[in-house]
């Protein structure tokens, strides 16, 4: 790569983040709680969905665990946002250590990333010996034991009640910086050798093995990845939506998830950043319609069929692999 | 074309969302959410169903502070923590006097915070949970009872009338809900000197109940009455199994019993002996219930499906009631009055806030259930 | 814990078990011969269960009409959705069928709330069926042996289907390779319909068992079918339909026998534990029980 040709890569990421900059500013001056809300939800779907791609688009792992690693790190993050004193009225039973900790957002969001990247790393040893829907089944069994056991150890999770009340600190000054580096990682890797290495595991595992790829290396990297940004998100959903519950991150937040990353293009960052959009957007654009004539559920009907819609005409999803021309260099 | 379709979309939805309906005069709204859509909405629907007959009746009777009409604004979040925050938040920006909703504590404890902050008034008409007004503040009010309340209630019956000595309890463990009422049942149980014998757990959403059951006959000792902390979708199921396995014990429970499927699931040869602590509604004869389920009756075409109808019914009255008694629908001036009610008539019993929990003193029935026939025993008060 | 209580525990787990089975027969038709992961078989069953509660507890038919009336119901939904959603698709990932049933899913489930609200409704079947046999220790109900007994009859019907007659050849031909299927001959469109169709007729006859064993129905019944359908699939070998019904089997079982075995204060664990042992069956046999490593093409 030559040094000018890295400059236009560099501008074409600076600019755009400088615009994702000016125009979170206006919204949030402009928009009120409600629509500012849904700006930030769009900005979850987005981390959650560019980060979910990783491992189902690019390296071809089909899985339903993306809730789980939520789970894992909103629990943590909220666990270490707590102040000391809720904490002494929720989970009186906290060991001592935890009990009298309070750290600040943004640690907090990273060691909630971590702590989900690490579940990925030990469950992945195992698990990430299966394939396809093997695979599959494997995840949702990992995502419905977070379930269970964050519903059961009531002393640190507080059960089924959750821990609610929390602060809200996911402002879209929160949001935007984890969206941008999720796409900015998520690029990097995607026109890396790593990434090359991914889409080689995808698309033919023997001869990628061939080449001398390690597969089994491959897979726990990019689960774990995903994972981490997955624990991020969790954290400032948790914040957003300033509770959480175990039943909040339930197999239909998978599906959901998994949807995103099919229709914008299995393996596009670009197409699952878009699908992220379209998907945040619609839902709430929906609800006028149900609240107007009372029909409450033709919202998900409706979108349901724009979902089968978008799959016939483009059943690989809107921008297949790729990303758009005007993005990259050679052939994404 | 396809991007052109999915745009025109798109801009058909932004479209919609633009359009609010024709205001008369200028409605007093209120907000209320419920999970009309997903694994609540069984619960949820019919108190919406009875929020909006409410607002209707009010209306037709000429609205509040001359001639205002009420407006409830449904809001369906989805049986979905993320869409009830949005769309508390929805609610406030439309600019909402009070908010309603919810039959889960859960739930309200995602949008009732936002309320609280707002100086909104949040009013949660089937929520039981008796910590609720201490853990959100001072603008949320309760129209049910709290859980301690009727559990101690139906630990009461099953001790003294019922006679029972050893009690096995299951509990749904997926919610909070069913885990305190089986937690508050215990405490009086053993205060009341009775043995808990077995205690047994599922989860919501279970159809098979067969496991349970095979331990529950082999309990020992014998137990003398099974309490059952269920969500009204477990109720028929649990009661049709139990009663098939030939197990002929009594079957003790709390107001998520409160359904018909009670004794439609089993059928009336096998709903039998069956006793629930519930909301002062069912085969009551007081004035304000049989308007209710008449008009209730006329407005949908079916009698209350079951008592969160007469709940959410009541949470809009209650409201209505403050708006009058304040004058203005400002929200400090409309949560002082919601706190100063003091005997307000509603169809679930009288309501007053009076005790310094925050949970109204109501009183609390026990209905019977034999050969599908239900009856109340006794209305049991709390200290 | 005497040896009547574990006769009657491993008793309600094969009841249980067989009516997993009966549904993972149909779901496991399907994905055998488009390789398609069909979430919304679970909502056929759904519908299979409200037509029944129409025709009979409305209706009033005779039982053996209602019968084939939860049967029909199932093939005509099943046939739709195949002209409506899939069959335009053919040729995609398979990852892209998998979603769009999805959607077919949720598309049924609020259409069923819309229609029918969300109230769970009471289904009585004959007093015949209901009635509790006691043989020793056990007991069960008529309508738990005649699920046991016709998951074993419909296994063997569609097996003998597949093995014996020109349609299932051509069903086996068009699983091996439908493009050389195609080039034989072989009508692929009408192939593809008559599986849906049968595979979806199990799942309304299914509908009809699920509504008389458990007496409650609502619109959402379907989600907790088609999930187990799909782990027993799997857990059997996807695509084999004596591995579904043995996958639907050591399901059953062990969702009962873990809640029947265990101190009660791990009920409330049970799926972690029947997730987990499923966990531990893969990565012992990572094609499932019954699978071949052909079957799979992800």
């Amino acid at each position: 790569m030559t040094a000018e040709r890295r400059n236009t890569a560099a501008l074409r990421f600076v600019l755009p983040a400088a615009a994702a900059f000016v125009l979170a500013y206006v919204l949030q001056t402009v928009l009120d709680d409600y629509v500012m809300s849904i700006v930030n939800f769009v900005g979850i779907n987005i981390i959650l969905a560019v980060s979910l791609n990783i491992t189902n688009g690019m390296t071809g792992l089909f899985s339903l665990g993306h809730p789980g690693f939520m789970a894992i790190g909103g629990y943590v993050t909220a666990i270490l946002t707590l102040p000391a004193a809720r904490k002494a009225m929720f989970l009186p039973d906290l060991p001592a250590w935890l009990a009298g900790l309070q750290a600040p957002f943004v640690p907090a969001l990273v060691v909630g990333g971590l702590c989900a990247a690490a579940t990925a790393l030990v469950i992945g040893l195992p698990v990430l010996r299966l394939k396809g829907h093997y695979l599959a089944v494997a995840t949702m069994g990992f995502l419905i034991i977070v379930q269970v056991l964050i519903t059961n150890w009531d002393s640190v999770t507080r059960g089924p009640l959750g821990l609610n009340g929390l602060a809200d600190l996911t402002t879209v000054w929160q949001v935007l910086p984890w969206v941008l580096l999720t796409l900015y990682v998520s690029w990097k890797v995607k026109f890396s050798s790593l990434g090359r290495t991914m889409i080689a595991v995808r698309e033919d595992e023997l001869a990628a093995q061939c080449l001398g790829v390690n597969l089994f290396f491959t897979r726990v990297l990019s689960l774990a990845l995903g994972a981490f940004f997955a624990g991020v998100a969790g954290g400032l959903w948790a914040h957003l939506v300033t509770a959480i519950t175990p039943s909040s991150f339930s197999l239909i937040m998978a599906f959901n998830i998994v949807v995103m990353v099919v229709v914008g293009g299995s393996g596009s960052i670009t197409g699952s950043l878009l699908a992220a959009v379209l998907f945040t957007v619609l839902t709430e654009a929906f609800r006028p319609l149900e609240e107007h004539y009372g029909l409450y559920g033709i919202g998900e009907i409706l979108m349901a069929l724009v979902l089968i819609l978008i799959l016939i005409y483009r059943p690989g999803g809107m921008l297949g692999t790729r990303e758009p021309r005007f993005l990259v260099d050679d052939d994404g | 074309m396809l991007k052109k379709g999915l745009l025109l979309l798109t801009l058909l939805a932004f479209a919609l969302a633009f359009v609010s309906p024709a205001a008369a005069g200028e409605p007093i709204k209120l907000g209320a959410l419920y999970n009309l859509t997903g694994g609540m909405s069984s619960i949820d629907a019919p108190a919406l169903n009875g929020a909006k007959l409410q607002a209707k009746l009010i209306n037709q009777a000429g609205g509040l502070l001359g001639g205002r009409q009420l407006e409830v604004i449904g809001i369906d979040t989805k049986t979905d923590q993320k869409a009830a925050a949005t769309g508390a938040k929805k609610a406030l920006a439309m600019g909402v006097v009070a908010g309603l909703g919810y039959g889960d504590t859960t739930f309200v404890m995602a949008a009732a915070p936002l309320f609280q902050k707002k100086g909104v008034p949040f009013v949660t008409s089937g929520a039981t949970h008796p910590m609720l007004p201490k853990w959100v503040g001072d603008y949320m009010f309760m129209v049910p009872f709290g859980d301690d309340d009727q559990s101690f209630a139906i630990a009461d019956f099953t001790v003294k009338k019922l006679g029972a000595k050893n009690i096995a309890v299951w509990t749904d463990n997926s919610m909070d809900f069913t885990k305190a009422l089986s937690k508050f049942y215990k405490q009086r149980i053993k205060e009341l000197g009775g043995k808990i014998v077995l205690e047994d757990f599922f989860m919501m959403g279970d159809k098979d109940f067969s496991a349970q059951i095979a331990r529950l006959k082999n309990t020992k000792p014998k137990p003398d009455a099974v309490f059952i902390s269920a969500i009204p979708n477990e109720a028929g199921l649990s009661v049709k199994q139990i009663r098939e396995a030939g197990l002929k014990l009594p079957i003790v429970s709390g107001d998520g019993f409160d359904t018909e499927l009670v004794t439609t699931v089993p059928g009336p040869k096998l709903a039998n002996d069956i006793y629930f602590s519930t909301h002062t509604y069912r085969e009551d004869n007081r004035p304000e219930v049989v308007a209710f389920v008449k008009a209730y009756e006329k407005e949908y075409g079916h009698p209350p499906e079951n008592a969160f109808a007469a709940l959410g019914f009541d949470a809009v009255g209650l409201i209505a009631d403050a708006i009058k008694r304040a004058g203005s629908t400002d929200g400090k001036a409309l949560r002082d009055a919601l706190a100063a009610t003091r005997g307000y008539k509603a169809v679930t019993g009288e309501i007053s806030y009076t005790r310094p929990s925050g949970v109204p003193l109501k009183g609390v029935s026990i209905i019977s259930v034999h050969n599908g026939k239900y009856k109340v025993e006794e209305v049991w008060m709390p200290k | 814990m005497g040896g009547g209580y574990i006769a009657q525990q491993i008793v309600n787990g094969l009841i249980l078990g067989s009516m997993y089975a009966l549904v993972a027969i149909g779901f496991s038709m399907i994905y055998g011969i488009i390789r398609l992961i069909n979430f919304a078989h679970g909502d056929v069953v759904m519908i299979g269960a409200f037509v029944t509660l129409a025709l009979m507890q409305v209706a009033g038919l005779p039982f053996v009409l209602v019968a084939a009336g939860a049967l029909a119901a199932g093939a005509v939904v099943g046939v739709l959705i195949e002209r409506g959603a899939f069959r335009p698709m053919r040729g995609a990932p398979q990852v892209t069928g998998f979603i769009a049933s999805l959607a077919v899913s949720i598309m049924l489930q609020n259409l069923g709330i819309l229609l029918l609200t969300a109230q769970p409704r009471n289904f009585t079947f004959p007093a015949a069926l209901q009635k509790v046999i006691n043989a020793g220790p056990v007991s069960f109900r008529v309508i738990d042996l005649v699920i046991m007994l016709s998951a074993l009859g419909l296994m063997v019907l569609v097996m003998l289907l597949v093995k014996r007659t020109r349609l299932g050849m051509a069903m086996r031909a068009t699983a091996e390779n439908l493009d050389v299927a195609r080039l034989m001959g072989i009508n692929i469109n009408r192939t593809i319909l008559a599986a849906f169709a049968m595979g979806s007729a199990l799942a309304g006859i299914a509908g009809l068992m699920w509504g008389g064993k458990f007496g409650q129905i609502d619109p959402l019944l379907g989600y907790v079918p088609g999930l187990k359908s799909f782990v027993a699939a799997v857990i059997g070998g996807v695509g084999s339909i004596p591995g579904a019904i043995l996958g639907g089997y050591i399901l059953g079982l062990a969702e009962v026998l873990f809640v029947g075995l265990l101190p009660p204060i791990y009920s409330a664990y049970r799926d972690a534990f029947v997730f987990g042992t499923l966990i531990v069956i893969l990565l012992i046999m990572p094609n499932g029980l019954l699978g071949s490593d052909k079957g799979e093409r992800a």
